[in-house]
């Protein structure tokens, strides 16, 4: 074999050993989920459902935003951590690994309270049982499916203002009592209903596993959004700016070692995407404008990036804290002391 | 496609007939061998390897001190800098340029060209191995260099999370090889056009290429555009390309870079099989 040919070799070796290495990372990967972020468990959430978020506690909680947050507001969180570890031996920076939030009718007057809390943690059930039994009054059981689901506020009807189950020793779930019975039976009974919404899975299976927070919504999640901003000549004129409808977004978020935020919409036609995209370069735009003023603003445009792909608008954010930091408010200088009033003559 | 008719000899050991060309594999595969030996150590090469291998060590030094610096940037964003500022707009083009350039001009340059052209073997053999050699040279360089990179950024905090961010190590190895295929057999027909593609080449680069940044259709006039929309890093850009940037459909690029690579190739082997070189004396 000549030198050349064993250089080649030798390359060939490093990217295979490289691949397999990385396909051995991504099918033992502790955090592979069933689809996209979700973990198994919760593809037992309603087919109806409209929108999900995420929340990764433990990032969260190792994130140096949250060191901040509890540094600052040191004097209340473990007071109220506390109790809430006393009543339920429940520490939620400790305890809790993932927390969803899905719902079906956002937006929708009147409907605002179908959302489903799935909190993933290591929980102590016999104290969280007891403590949702005696906390409050008016909490009452039923069993769904092999599952005992408690009720808040249950009227003659059997009908509750809120219910609460465990789907497993790990998994607590929350919310309307429609919402968890169907998503205790579903998980009793081993369906998977998520998997029935084509529309929602396609966006989940595009969110990267690993973010800390991440969030996936179809039109209905959106609709409580303004569907104009004032141009410039102020609000009240005519010079308002049209805000394109979109029919999804996505959104992905890190915390460390910076503040990443990616947000991907998709709007209803490429002129519709670039049109959306224009607005968000004018803000950036006018923030880069302002940077005479505010020397912070121009880092701050500098970090955010738009593209558009086809249909989609992307927008990348990558805000280093000290730029954050800048840009709160100060607070306000004491006054100089005044200087003695002259004593009249 | 024309073949150098052989001289009538004595019968070689193996029973071929010459008076035909030798089979165009069999020839392919000696230039590749003859071309590989003279790619891989040369001092282009060195270059080379300076060039596509400096984001490792760069990784390095990042992992080393990321630890005791107040970060600023993500193990993973600054690898997305390195695919998408580095290598794509500017390491593979370079080394494309410099290398596929030189497949036919440094043969009529060092007028050694005369050897492979009075051999028995079809034109497009000799071609077709020196573009194969240009392609193993050039992918042993980069794509350990990528590989290296990827561990060494993106494990910095252990190995929990790697696993989410292969799909993008495997997206970026691919466009690697797709970047080096394009430019490579774009060069390719430079370098069998014109007499010295090194300038013009550059040009290109440097300038035409900056059309990607350009609002509306002209993007689709360049090679870039395609290639970086096929990566998932999109690190912020600054001046025209912040304001007009624009991701083309992924099922586009792959039609349009793969149409490239057809159209380039077939121009060149079509030209370096019709043309006359005449070599100074």
């Amino acid at each position: 074999m000549t030198r050349s040919r064993l250089v080649v070799l030798g390359a060939t070796v490093v990217v295979a050993a490289g691949a397999m290495a990385a396909l051995g990372a991504l099918y033992l990967d502790p955090a592979r989920a069933a689809v996209g972020p979700l973990p198994p468990q919760a593809l037992s959430l309603p087919a109806g459902t409209r929108y999900v978020m995420g929340l990764d506690v433990k990032r969260f909680v190792a994130s140096p935003l949250y060191a901040k947050y509890a540094a600052a507001r040191t004097s209340n969180r473990p007071q109220a951590f506390e109790e809430l570890e006393q009543k339920t031996g429940l520490n939620p920076e400790r305890d809790l690994d993932q927390v969803y939030i899905a719902g079906s009718q956002a937006g929708v007057p009147g409907r605002t309270g179908d959302a489903l809390v799935v909190v993933v943690g290591r929980f102590d059930r016999a104290k969280v049982a007891r403590a949702i039994e005696t906390e409050k009054r008016g909490v009452t059981s039923k069993n769904v499916s092999g599952t005992v689901v408690y009720l808040f506020n249950e009227s003659a009807s059997g009908k509750g203002s809120g219910a609460t189950a465990f789907l497993d020793d790990d998994t607590l779930v929350m919310g309307t009592q429609a919402s968890v019975e169907q998503t205790v039976t579903a998980r009793a009974r081993g369906e998977a209903p998520l998997r029935n919404n084509a529309a929602l899975l396609a966006l989940l299976e595009s969110v990267r596993p690993g973010s800390t927070f991440w969030m996936v919504g179809d039109q209905t999640l959106l609709s409580n959004m303004p569907k104009a901003i004032p141009g410039p000549g102020g609000p009240g004129t005519s010079q308002s700016i049209e805000l394109p409808a979109l029919k999804s977004l996505m959104v992905t978020g890190d915390l460390d070692p910076q503040v990443s935020l990616d947000i991907t919409g998709e709007a209803a036609d490429e002129p519709a995407a670039k049109n959306l995209a224009d607005v968000v370069r004018g803000f950036v735009a006018l923030a880069s404008l302002q940077a005479n003023q505010k020397p912070e603003l121009k880092q701050l445009a500098s970090a955010i990036s738009v593209t558009t792909e086809a249909s989609r608008v992307h927008v990348a954010a990558r805000v280093p804290y000290e730029v954050l930091d800048s840009l709160q408010p100060r607070p306000p200088r004491s006054a100089p002391p005044r200087p003695p009033a002259p004593s009249a003559p | 496609m024309s073949a150098i008719p052989a001289v009538p000899a004595a019968a070689p050991a193996d029973g071929r007939d010459v008076s035909r060309p030798v089979p165009f594999l069999r020839a392919a595969r000696a230039v590749f061998d003859l071309s590989l030996e003279g790619m891989v150590w040369s001092r282009r090469s060195l270059l080379m390897i300076l060039l596509l291998g400096l984001p490792a060590p760069l990784a390095l030094v990042f992992r080393t001190f990321i630890t005791r610096l107040p970060p600023r940037v993500g193990a993973f964003d600054f690898y997305g800098v390195v695919i998408a500022f580095y290598y794509v707009r500017n390491a593979l083009p370079l080394a494309a340029l410099f290398y596929a350039t030189a497949l036919i001009a440094d043969e009529v340059e060092g007028k050694t060209i005369t050897y492979l052209l009075t051999r028995p073997i079809q034109r497009v053999s000799v071609l077709a191995g020196k573009f194969a050699a240009y392609l193993a040279t050039t992918l042993a360089l980069a794509l350990p260099a990528v590989v290296l990179t990827f561990f060494l950024l993106t494990t910095i905090r252990g190995w929990t999370g790697v696993g989410a961010l292969v799909p993008d190590l495997f997206r970026d190895m691919g466009v690697v090889v797709l970047t080096l295929v394009t430019y490579g057999a774009f060069f390719t027909l430079m370098g069998v056009l014109l007499r010295r593609p090194v300038i013009p080449g550059l040009l290109f680069l440097f300038v035409w290429e900056l059309l990607a940044n350009a609002p509306g259709y002209l993007p689709r006039f360049t090679i870039t555009a395609y290639l970086r929309s096929l990566i998932h890093h999109r690190p912020p850009d600054e001046g025209l390309a912040e304001i007009f940037a624009q991701v083309l459909p992924t099922a586009l690029c792959l039609e349009a870079v793969g149409g490239m690579i057809v159209v380039f190739l077939a121009a060149a082997a079509w030209i370096f099989s019709n043309r006359e070189y005449v070599l100074d004396q």
